[in-house]
């Protein structure tokens, strides 16, 4: 069974460029929508209301950065605490290339880290590449998991 | 130069132990506790005659003496038919008792009672120290009825001036003449101070030894310091026949626990005085004492007190207007008076202000150097040449130095200068003497009292302790302003850097807002003409193309708004920057940029090794050659110029290009974020190049320049000053 793409993004419009994007790169993942950090730690600690979720860990998570509730670091930090979930690879989604957040992601380990290009031509190339590389070719071993996207 | 009273071969005259006596009066040395002779003077003729001597003194008397109090009578004796009284005083566990022949007849009044009616109304309402000299001086001479009394006073060198004479016809004058310090040894100095009242009533005198009643004690052991008899040094005894005086008596004049001077009394002829005429000299010089301490404080406080007054003029002026401490120069007057100085520099590190007369700036930093290099807070010198060589040739206006050192760290001085004053000075005597040993290894003092005559050049008039003091106390106060303008200035900058980062804050918070709503239009645009474009009309088409361009220029402000808020913000990581290669590297990522596009790279030699942030620079750097490049792209042959510039303290680069210029007017425009000269259809671009270059440029504290023509070129530049020596570009780094 191919694992899903775990898509945590508030903006609807955003929401919705990301999902033509991963359409049209034409993965065979099912996506996985959430719209806010909370929500995304409940599924993946499969608590609350998804408590009841089949087991197994998505293929990526792609993790916007401003989340209501609990933002995209903390996500991110408590992904890589936790012993079951600490191998899925994480894509760190942003408006703008900040370069505290950015320091802050790599610290806490993420794995690649986009902006969102103003382009949607280049924002399309962005996630499908993303995809492709983490879904697709799916875990790859621990300690060679960090690259860096960056558009601009 | 004056010799300095330094140890002489007087100094080391064993003048307190003379193992002698003046003949006119004999001398007993007793065991305190018991009283049993140890010494006696030879003139007793035995010794049996000098314990009889004994029988007519008052013995509980002599036992209750305490040590370092005054003589008191003790009784007397008759020696030869002749009346003797005795004086005792004690030192430390012998008695001394000195006997005289009692006077013939006592003066009609007592001494002391003439001295209170007669001398002391005259000192009321005298409030200056000359005229309480000379009063005295008359006084002391109708009191001894000596020929000649002087009264002089020592300088810190312990030369003696004389500020007062009072004398008879036949007496040569000494006012105004000047005895060097060595006429007067140390050690006579010391005993002066211990024995405040002195007489030898005839120098011719031969002195009488003294005798140890114990064979194994020599009586030179016996310390005379408080004995009226003390026989003097013979050094003295040919000084005074040399002068032609055969008698002298000279009283201390003792201020603030220092000797300050003496008066001093001379007669041709040996003269004999009272003990009620010599109780009344003694009184008169601790009456001049007192007055004189009290005068001389009293003229240091209002001295004192007057150049406060200025002090606080030229500190209230100073806070009040010019922050700086040049400021003080405004205010000449008040500067020179505070210092009583004829001019007045205020140096801040490389630059000076001067008020009234003082030398060229570069001496004037020549000499803040040697004063900071000093490391101290307050300098003065009446004799400039001394200290400094170099200004021997420089005396006249800058004799004298009165230096103030504000800081430490920076080279801020304040300097105060006097003119030389050549001023003649009268000695008795050459004051560089000879001592000259004689076959028996005596030595004598000068035996010609000529006046010799002095000139002192390339000195100025000494600066008094009340203007040190007042510049000193100006020291505190300037430091004080500094202090407080510095917590002014901190305040300010922290202000300004909490107002700096909420504005970054803010723009990024601006930025990052605003790029998502420009990434929705464009991509929701893309998405319209994808899948509908076909379905469109053609001006449907074009329209959404210019939401689409639009929103992707809005887009790339936003981001170039971004990187300039980021450009403020990240640290400085300095480093030594090889322009020339940074230049070259800059040409050949440009070229192939624009691989079409024939341009022709003039990069002169000597381009500067610059200390900055390499990144940074490297920014800087590549907005001016883009905008060279892209502004001459419509010159049929683009030429773009990169040279060397250099300024004092700083080194940087121009890039100068054939292309569209601009109008100068629009100067002040062209560094400003988002300012544009050009139309967009023209010059394509956000309008931030320039800002970053000066922001980037501006943080390193460095300056940025433009000059151009429309349709000649335009020129942009920056320069960044030099951090300690740099590298020349074309010298090989390791």
């Amino acid at each position: 069974m191919i694992k899903p793409i775990l898509l945590v993004e508030d903006d609807p419009r955003d929401l919705e460029l990301t999902l033509v994007a991963l359409e049209r790169s034409q993965l065979a993942n099912e996506v996985v929508v959430l719209r806010d950090g909370a929500q995304a730690l409940e599924y993946l600690f499969r608590e609350g209301e998804y408590a009841s979720r089949d087991e197994g860990n998505p293929a990526v998570i792609l993790l916007d950065l401003k989340l209501p509730k609990v933002n995209g670091l903390e996500v991110l930090e408590a992904v890589r605490k936790s012993a079951t979930l600490r191998a899925i690879p994480v894509v760190m989604l942003t408006s703008s290339q900040e370069e505290t957040d950015l320091v802050r992601s790599y610290e806490l380990g993420v794995n690649a880290y986009v902006v969102k290009p103003v382009e949607f031509k280049m924002f399309v190339s962005a996630i499908a590449d993303l995809g492709v590389f983490w879904a697709v070719l799916n875990e790859p071993p621990p300690g060679s998991l960090k690259a860096s996207r960056i558009y601009e | 130069m004056l010799p300095a009273a330094d140890i002489t071969a007087c100094d080391r005259e064993p003048i307190r132990v003379p193992g002698a006596i003046q003949p006119h009066g004999y001398l007993l040395a007793l065991d305190a506790e018991g009283l049993a002779v140890r010494f006696w003077s030879a003139n007793w003729g035995d010794v049996s005659v000098a314990h009889a001597a004994m029988a007519g003194l008052d013995e509980p008397k002599l036992k209750s003496l305490t040590a370092g109090h005054s003589a008191v009578a003790v009784g007397g004796f008759e020696l030869h038919g002749q009346a003797l009284s005795a004086w005792a005083h004690r030192l430390d566990d012998v008695v001394i008792v000195e006997f005289e022949s009692r006077a013939p007849k006592m003066p009609l009044e007592a001494p002391l009672y003439e001295l209170a009616r007669d001398f002391l109304p005259q000192l009321q309402g005298v409030s200056e120290v000359q005229p309480l000299l000379e009063i005295a001086a008359r006084e002391l001479k109708r009191l001894t009825g000596f020929g000649r009394c002087l009264i002089y006073r020592f300088d810190a060198d312990g030369h003696g001036e004389v500020l007062a004479q009072a004398m008879d016809a036949g007496y040569e004058s000494y006012a105004g003449h000047h005895f060097p310090a060595p006429d007067i040894p140390r050690q006579a100095r010391d005993l002066y101070l211990a024995n405040r009242f002195r007489l030898i009533p005839d120098a011719s005198y031969q002195p009488v030894a003294l005798l140890a009643t114990d064979a194994t004690t020599d009586a030179g052991s016996l310390d005379l310091s408080l004995a009226y008899l003390r026989s003097v040094s013979p050094v003295h005894l040919e000084y005074m026949r040399n002068m032609g005086t055969l008698a002298s008596m000279s009283v201390s004049i003792v201020v603030d626990g220092k000797l300050w001077g003496l008066a001093s009394c001379h007669n041709h002829e040996a003269r004999f005085l009272v003990p009620e005429v010599r109780a009344a000299c003694s009184h008169l010089g601790q009456l001049l004492s007192m007055l004189v301490e009290a005068k001389e404080a009293n003229a240091e406080v209002e001295s004192r007190l007057a150049l406060r007054k200025i002090t606080l003029e030229l500190v209230a002026h100073l806070s009040d207007s010019d922050p700086t401490l040049r400021g003080l120069v405004s205010e000449p007057t008040l500067l020179l008076r505070m210092a009583h100085a004829t001019g007045a520099a205020v140096v801040l590190d490389d630059r000076a202000w001067t008020a009234g007369e003082t030398p060229d700036e570069e001496r004037l930093l020549e000499i803040a150097d040697w004063v900071s290099g000093m490391g101290r807070d307050v300098y003065d010198v009446d004799q400039l040449a001394t200290v400094l060589p170099s200004f021997a040739a420089q005396t006249g206006a800058v004799a004298g130095l009165l230096a103030l050192s504000i800081s430490r760290v920076h080279r801020h001085v304040i300097l105060w200068f006097r003119p030389e004053i050549v001023k003649t000075i009268t000695w008795a005597g050459d004051p560089h003497k000879e001592m000259v040993a004689d076959a028996a290894g005596r030595i004598h003092p000068r035996r010609s009292f000529e006046s010799w005559v002095e000139q002192v050049v390339g000195r100025s008039r000494p600066w008094s302790t009340a203007e040190v003091n007042a510049v000193t106390e100006l020291r505190q106060a300037l430091i004080g302003i500094v202090l407080k303008r510095a917590e002014e200035v901190a305040a300010v900058a922290s202000e300004l850097s909490r107002v700096n980062k909420e504005l970054e804050a803010f723009s990024y918070t601006v930025s990052h807002d605003l790029r998502a709503p420009m990434r929705h239009i464009a991509g929701y645009v893309d998405l319209v003409l994808e899948s509908e474009g076909k379905l469109l009309s053609p001006r449907s088409n074009r329209y959404l193309g210019h939401v689409k361009d639009a929103s992707a220029f809005a887009g790339q402000l936003v981001d170039a708004l971004l990187d300039f808020s980021r450009m403020g913000r990240s640290a400085l990581k300095l480093r030594e920057v090889n322009g020339e290669e940074m230049v070259n590297s800059l040409i050949r990522e440009l070229s192939r940029q624009d691989a079409a596009r024939d341009i022709t790279w003039k990069v002169e030699p000597g381009l500067p090794s610059m200390s900055a942030d390499p990144v940074l620079l490297q920014v800087a750097a590549r907005n001016l050659l883009a905008n060279a490049v892209k502004y001459s792209r419509k010159q049929a042959a683009p030429v773009i110029t990169i040279r060397p510039v250099a300024a004092e303290g700083f080194v940087g680069i121009e890039v100068e290009d054939n292309g569209v210029g601009f109008q100068m007017q629009y100067v002040g425009k062209l560094f400003g974020v988002f300012q544009r000269l050009h139309k967009a259809e023209d010059f394509e671009g956000t309008g931030i190049g320039l800002a970053n270059v000066k922001r980037i440029v501006e943080r390193h504290g460095g300056s940025v320049w433009a000059r151009g023509e429309p349709g000649v070129g335009a020129t942009f530049g920056f320069l960044l000053p030099q951090k300690s020596e740099s590298i020349p570009a074309n010298v090989a780094q390791p």
